[in-house]
């Protein structure tokens, strides 16, 4: 954001929209519009407290911002379409399922947040193979999450169709993906925080 | 591409932070730049040769 006025003027309409909301109970709304404010504030208001003035707008920052205006479309889209699984599907219908999944969203809401506002220090303190070995396991963690979903949705496509218990993706949606979801997601958590915690190169 | 831009920065005493500060830019650019991750524009990269008082063929050397 270029300028103090237009960060102020940005920051008080999402108060105001977000104080309609929640008169509204349109929780997730709410906490989905305040993340994203964050991920697109974080730097100003961190700079804010700190220093007491904006920090400057340089050409790398210019170039990033239509990467986080990307990211931030592709997370929106994966979770909505997260959120709305069980209601299209219809696969479970009770109300402490939703729960989780809304948990589960607000997680990885709050994991993505998490590594968007440390990526930079990240990057810059891991070297070239500390980089390639977390872009691997952010990718298993990725494929594993993927194969669930089509694995869930094929298994139950099969067995409906054909009237018959289904093995192969049965098998992979409950013990391949999340085995190699577990060891994407700790992988990456591992070197990520490694490399947060770690000296500049 | 590989720069010197932290052997010029030791020489003069000056931190990422107050190099930034002085071409204008954040801290973890300058981190990038050091880096060699970060291909700078021709302003970003003059100027700072200019706070290092030197050439922009001094600070940055590209890999043939």
């Amino acid at each position: 954001m270029k300028t103090k006025r237009a960060f102020l003027a940005v920051s008080i309409t999402t108060l105001i929209v977000a104080i309609i909301l929640i008169s509204l109970r349109a929780y997730y709304v709410v906490v989905a519009l305040i993340v994203g404010a964050l991920l697109i504030g974080h730097r100003e208001f961190w700079s804010l407290i700190r220093k007491r003035k904006m920090p400057p707008i340089d050409e790398r920052v210019r170039e990033n911002t239509s990467k986080s205006i990307r990211n931030g479309f592709i997370f929106f889209a994966i979770a909505t379409a997260f959120l709305m699984l069980p209601f299209s599907v219809r696969i479970i219908e009770t109300p402490s399922t939703v729960h989780v999944l809304g948990g589960l969203f607000l997680s990885a809401g709050a994991v993505y947040l998490f590594s968007y506002l440390f990526y930079d220090r990240v990057e810059s303190r891991l070297d070239e193979r500390g980089l390639k070995m977390l872009k691997t396991f952010l990718l298993v963690t990725g494929i594993s999450l993927g194969a669930f979903i089509i694995s869930v949705f094929l298994h139950n496509a099969i067995s409906g169709l054909f009237d018959i218990e289904e093995p192969v993706f049965f098998f992979i949606a409950v013990f391949i993906s999340p085995l190699a979801f577990a060891v994407g997601l700790i992988g990456s958590l591992v070197i990520f925080i490694k490399g947060l915690l770690s000296k500049a190169l | 591409m590989k720069t010197r831009i932290k052997e010029y920065r030791a020489k003069y005493k000056l931190t990422q932070e107050k190099l930034a500060e002085m071409v204008g830019v954040r801290r973890e650019t300058i981190i990038f730049l050091e880096q060699g991750k970060y291909n700078p524009s021709l302003k970003l990269a003059h100027n700072v040769a200019k706070v290092l008082k030197t050439t922009m063929d001094e600070i940055f050397i590209l890999d043939d």
